[in-house]
């Protein structure tokens, strides 16, 4: 990702030019047209009367979506997916569709995930997996349960074609035992393309053109991966096999209800953990504390976990809380580090003593967004920009001196970075990027509070310039104030709408979408900021409700 | 080194070993069958990032080709120096333009010769590019020399996070690139768990009941695809049917089994992002290779320690700046220099650990070290300046293809190819092609060499 590759002084520079950061950066300086961030700079065409998905092309299966499809298919909580390759991420999504293809590493691992879940199911599960009451033929079990099982592992009914090699193989099995032949069938399922991928454009027999409107399982399907990143209950199979998932209120309808189940906590939780990048947590070391680092990390992401979970889904949640709640979520070995009180037993919510404004002063985030020494204005600077603003930054030049001036006890991190600003080369850039870091510099690198630094004042004091904003830009004083005026910006708004369509539909913006994150936007806003409208609006978009018509021959 | 054990003495001495993993394995028969065919040849390739600091990693006192002194990055490669291979002057020609940034370009063009197309991943220097057009040296070798082999090749990787170009360097095809393993565990599961299903008996007839088994789960499964496969459009079809390509080619190898080679015990499980782990991620991913190769259950690997962009210290080596930082720092920075130079001495002390561990298994008339040939490359020459000329690039290993104990530096502006370099790998693994990824930056072999 690009975010972490700042570099970060300029001590022995040579002669560059500041790369047009003085031009204002709506749009990706990047030559690709389609290759632009999470950007707001996208027109939509001039009438989006008639609809205009985005592309639909074939998703295979993240981690994430195999390990909550196998809990609520089989009840198998054992989280194969973890020894999966990782995802390729473009933008720090890993659900690109494009961007991911079957490998060796990964075909192997789904063999053997397969076998492994299979044996489990049948040796522990059998009779809640395959119930096959005494006298009945096991043949007849073993109809109905790959018509049963395998529908859902497919999320739709199975064609005579589809069902045809399992029950060959299950006749196959059956031979040896019922519970034989119920293994096998679970592992051919789950390594069928029906499964391992989300297929959501199957040809008409008829020539297509225009948008096609989707069916109900395709549907019922893009729903629960959508809000739960699983496969559709029953209910929703139900709704989809009665004709009843086929209209946006139907749609609407069901997200509401997707919505209110626990799992849509787990895509706020995986969706987040890509837009913020938490993964880069795991393993960080930050001076300061005697703990653990594997011990502190973690308690560090599940307080933001729960930060999270308030902001979308607690009773006050929405956008303003997202950016301006004062609470902060500890367990004892955060109020350890952090202060506050420690609740004996998990997470309680507190409001510690000094300011603290929302997602941009968490502790996870703040550590996260540090190195591992000292404070790191510019990672900061460039995140609240790029990921927060959907505003991109323009490169450093390679031959600049990237390593951050060292600790310096009679001096603070302000000063010692403060030549960016003050090297003509450098300060086109930087006063885009350390006006927004430096107001961060009441938290240290472990996102603790702190008056002073070295004994010497600290100076938060900030400003956002180019924006592109005029609520924005201006001079701001310490993060609780720059948080305050995200909350009330469009364009975070926007910003934060953007980063979920393309993680929703896993592939960078197309200019088909432009319709599609038009009303993805303007549903967010006209909601007041309300995240669960913002996620339900996800549905109610073109690029859900259609797909783009096949045109070239079968 | 000096005393070499047979393959069934080396499983003896192993079995009393408080090593984490044994030594060595078992290799039964096979080792009988290895030594009556010609030795197998095999291939690592082996990356490191943002180039090095040139004064500690060129060769001093040098008088002669042959007669130098290691730097201190090689220091740990001293039992080895008639095994090395040092290339000087040598220019990655592919990696001067086309699509991406320098460390982008370079890490795609490494072991590919083939520049990047265009993309979708934005660099540190917000530049844009794809993955690498081309397929990567290590995987055309394999098409080769490990289609027999039940794993057809081994990706392994040290924290190499960066899931997108600028952490891959091995490329099955064209924009295909392969995801390295991240543990031990992982490689050890990769090489080891599947030859037999889970939890069998080592009865014979079992094993072939369940490869039976297995075999028709995946007939059933080969009948899904085509199920679905005339509803989709052409692009998707094109991915189901290299997706299938691969489930049957996973089978075949499967079915190989693992011989006679014992399994050795599980590795402990390491956290991938740990940097208290790291070493021992790295020592024993390479130590499974070891295995892996000794008991011929793969012959081509590659081996990545983190990726361009890192902010990994390493304060087992008392270098505790983050990795591309300290790079750009460089040479005129005393801190960043030494910190830098004993991470490269760390980098050579892992081939050494491997080349210990292959030296003391036998293999014909020699050892398995004797048929093994590893290059090391970077994406870029210098972190200063992100530039791709004289690439710090070695040959060490087998003695087979090249006349190695040499320090050669090219110096002939017409006649310092990688590409070139490239070609001679891959006519030294028995893969008689005269030029390899884009016939631009690639002549033929490279001259000096052999």
């Amino acid at each position: 990702m690009r975010l972490w590759s700042w570099g970060f002084s300029a001590a022995s520079l040579l002669a560059l030019g500041a790369v047009g950061c003085d031009q204002a950066p709506a749009a990706h300086p990047s030559p690709n047209a389609t290759a632009g961030t999470a950007g707001t700079g996208m027109t939509a065409p001039q009438s989006c009367e008639t609809p205009s998905p985005g592309p639909a092309p074939l998703h295979p299966l993240t981690r994430f979506e195999y390990d909550n499809i196998l809990r609520d298919l089989l009840g198998d909580t054992s989280e194969p997916a973890r020894a999966f390759p990782p995802e390729n991420e473009v933008d720090g999504y890993r659900t690109n569709a494009n961007a991911n293809h079957a490998n060796p590493l990964l075909v192997q691992s789904y063999l053997t995930a397969a076998e492994s879940v299979a044996a489990n199911a049948v040796q522990s599960r059998l009779q809640s997996v395959a119930p096959c009451a005494d006298g009945v033929d096991s043949l007849a079990c073993g109809r109905a349960f790959i018509s049963s099982f395998a529908a859902r592992a497919f999320r739709r009914p199975l064609s005579a074609a589809e069902a045809q090699p399992l029950s060959t193989v299950f006749e196959l099995g059956n031979a040896e035992s019922y519970a034989k032949g119920v293994e096998l069938v679970i592992q051919a399922v789950l390594q069928s393309p029906q499964f391992l991928y989300r297929v959501d454009s199957l040809r008409a027999p008829t020539p297509e053109t225009g948008a096609i409107a989707l069916g109900g399982y395709e549907m019922a399907a893009r729903l629960a991966f959508t809000l739960w990143g699983s496969v559709p209950d029953q209910a929703l199979l139900t709704a989809a096999e009665s004709g009843e998932l086929l209209t946006p209120a139907d749609v609407e309808r069901e997200a509401r209800r997707l919505l209110a189940d626990e799992r849509a906590h787990d895509i706020v939780r995986d969706f987040s953990e890509q837009w913020l990048d938490l993964s880069r947590l795991d393993g960080a070391v930050r001076d300061g504390t005697t703990l653990d680092v594997n011990v502190l990390n973690s308690s560090l992401r599940l307080s933001l976990t729960h930060f999270l979970d308030d902001a979308y889904f607690g009773a006050e949640g929405g956008f303003q809380r997202l950016f301006t709640s004062p609470s902060v979520w500890l367990d004892d070995t955060l109020a350890d580090v952090y202060g506050g009180n420690a609740p004996g037993q998990g997470f309680t919510s507190q409001t510690l003593p000094e300011p603290r404004a929302g997602l941009l002063t968490q502790p996870a985030l703040l550590a996260l967004l540090s190195h591992s020494d000292q404070t790191a204005p510019v990672i900061r600077g460039v995140f609240v920009r790029e990921r927060i603003l959907c505003l991109p930054v323009a490169p450093p030049p390679p031959t600049v001196n990237a390593v951050p001036p060292d600790p310096d006890p009679t001096a603070t991190t302000r000063e010692r970075f403060r030549q960016h600003t003050e090297q003509e080369a450098c300060s086109g850039c930087h006063r885009l990027i350390d006006g927004v870091g430096f107001g961060f510099e009441r938290y240290d690198q472990l996102g603790r509070y702190r008056a002073s630094e070295n004994d010497l004042p600290v100076d938060e004091s900030g400003e956002i310039v180019a924006s592109n904003e005029d609520t924005l830009d201006g001079p701001f004083s310490g993060a609780a104030e720059l948080a305050e005026r995200i909350a009330q910006s469009p364009r975070a708004r926007d910003c934060l709408a953007t980063n979920w369509y393309t993680y929703t539909f896993g592939r960078q913006e197309q200019p088909e979408d432009a319709c599609s994150l038009e009303q993805l936007k303007t549903r967010f806003r006209s909601s007041g900021g309300d995240l669960k409208e913002l996620m339900v609006g996800l549905t109610q978009t073109d690029s859900f409700l259609y797909r783009p018509a096949m045109t070239e021959g079968p | 080194m000096s005393a070499r054990i047979s393959r069934r003495n080396v499983l003896r001495a192993a079995s009393g070993a408080v090593l984490a993993l044994p030594l060595l394995p078992s290799l039964g028969t096979r080792a009988a069958r290895a030594q009556a065919e010609a030795a197998p040849k095999r291939l690592v390739t082996m990356y490191t990032p943002n180039g090095v600091i040139h004064d500690g990693w060129w060769p001093t006192a040098v008088s002669s080709e042959s007669e130098f002194q290691l730097s201190s990055s090689h220091e740990p490669l001293r039992p080895y120096k008639d095994r090395l291979l040092l290339l000087g002057g040598l220019e990655m020609k592919v990696a001067a333009d086309g699509p991406g940034g320098p460390h982008q370009r370079g890490i795609g063009g490494l072991f590919t010769n083939m520049q990047l197309g265009e993309g979708v991943f934005v660099d540190g220097c917000g530049r844009t590019a794809g993955w690498a057009n081309g397929v990567s040296i290590d995987q055309r070798v394999a098409a080769v020399i490990g289609a027999g082999s039940p794993v057809a090749s081994l990706q392994l990787g040290v924290r190499a996070t960066e899931n997108d170009v600028q952490g891959r360097i091995s490329y099955a095809a064209p924009g295909m690139p392969l995801p390295p393993l991240a543990t031990p565990i992982d490689v050890y599961k990769r090489v080891f768990q599947n030859f037999l299903p889970p939890a069998t008996t080592p009865d014979e007839d079992v094993a072939k009941r369940l490869l039976a088994q297995r075999r028709s789960v995946l007939d059933a499964v080969a009948g899904e695809f085509a199920a679905l496969d005339t509803r989709l459009s052409t692009q998707d079809r094109q991915t189901l049917d290299a997706h299938l390509t691969l489930v049957r080619d996973v089978e075949r190898r499967l079915s190989l089994g693992i011989g006679d080679c014992a399994k050795p015990a599980e590795p402990p499980v390491l956290d991938p992002a740990s940097e208290a782990d790291m070493p021992k991620v790295a020592e024993l991913e390479l130590d499974l290779l070891s295995l892996a190769f000794a008991c011929d259950l793969t012959r081509v690997a590659s081996f990545e320690i983190s990726t361009a962009l890192n902010r990994i210290r390493y304060p087992w080596v008392d270098s505790l700046g983050e990795g591309h930082a300290l790079s750009h720092s460089g040479a005129s920075d005393a801190d960043a220099k030494a910190q830098l130079l004993s991470r490269q001495n760390w980098h050579s002390s892992l081939i050494a650990r491997l080349f210990d561990r292959l030296a003391v298994v036998a293999e014909g008339e020699g050892s398995v070290l004797d048929n093994t040939l590893l290059f090391w490359g970077n994406e870029v020459s210098m972190g200063t300046t992100h530039t791709h000329d004289n690439m710090p690039f070695l040959l060490a290993g087998g003695t087979w293809a090249f006349r190695t104990g040499r320090y050669v530096q090219y110096t002939d502006s017409t006649n310092n190819r990688h590409g070139d370099l490239l070609v001679s790998i891959l006519n030294a693994m028995g893969v008689e092609d005269t030029t390899f990824g884009d016939a631009r930056y690639c002549t033929g072999p490279l001259s000096g060499l052999v």
